[in-house]
């Protein structure tokens, strides 16, 4: 019978890609905001790490893009939730035009993460797409219970931001995803 | 439910792969079908008997048999 291949962890596939976008995000996302410290003009000194953030930002973005084009999707629900969490408008300052492109940045992101996933959806045999589903209930689960938790406490807990939330569900959709395809043997 | 997946494909010498790509369905489903740790849609178990040229009961068996009939059939 033909040798049929081990196989690989489920933490293996994509980590590379993974680390690599997240660690691009957050060095570059880091730089560029160094660069805009003072209120004034950018001098020559500061362009330096601005164009040094951009071009991690770029590999960032190519980095998730080699994951798509992997198809280990999965790897794109805790890299939204990074990128939302770096990008919450609240920590762009009282500039309003930069509170609004984070803003318009994380929402591009959740956008892009429920496309690929509805596209998954769509081409994916039907053990794969019960996985995500069942990881998705998973999420929504969690997101309900923390709700209400959450308005249980309210007045002791510091006030929930939009974000949070969406980063919360992502998150937790991922972990569903991870428990499910345990359960099945799945090796993404 | 049990399955003879892992026989039949020993007996045909094809790889999990293989039959992934006969039945368009990912090698890890076949894997998870064959260690019985998923129970394949209807259709999907068709198409593998289908696949193997056997009747799907020549395939899959459920993990208790019901018992045998012992009284006159309900009317």
């Amino acid at each position: 019978m033909a040798a049929d291949p081990q196989p690989k962890p489920l933490v293996d596939a994509g980590a590379l890609w993974f680390v690599v976008s997240a660690v691009g995000s957050v060095a570059g996302g880091w730089l560029s905001r160094q660069a805009f410290r003072d209120s004034g003009g950018l001098t020559a000194a500061e362009s330096v790490p601005l164009l040094a953030g951009l071009a991690l930002i770029l590999v960032a973005g190519f980095a998730a893009w080699k994951l798509a084009q992997a198809g280990v999707y999965s790897w794109l629900l805790p890299l939204a939730a990074i990128n939302l969490l770096l990008l919450q408008p609240g920590r762009a300052g009282d500039v309003r035009s930069w509170r609004l492109e984070w803003g318009v940045m994380g929402l591009a992101w959740t956008l892009a993460a429920v496309l690929v996933f509805a596209r998954l959806l769509r081409h994916s045999d039907e053990l794969e797409r019960r996985l995500h589903l069942e990881g998705a209930f998973y999420g929504l689960a969690f997101g309900l219970v923390a709700s209400v938790v959450y308005a249980l406490f309210e007045t002791r807990l510091p006030e929930l931001r939009g974000q949070w939330v969406a980063v919360a569900l992502l998150l937790s959709w991922w972990a569903g995803y991870l428990v499910t395809a345990r359960r099945y043997r799945w090796r993404a | 439910m049990k399955n003879r997946l892992r026989v039949l494909r020993a007996e045909r010498d094809w790889s999990q792969a293989d039959l992934a790509e006969a039945l368009r369905v990912s090698r890890q489903t076949v894997n998870a079908i064959e260690n019985e740790r998923y129970d394949p849609s209807l259709p999907l178990a068709f198409a593998i008997a289908r696949v193997f040229a056997l009747r799907i009961e020549n395939v899959f068996t459920p993990d208790a048999e019901p018992p045998p009939p012992t009284g006159e059939p309900p009317e």
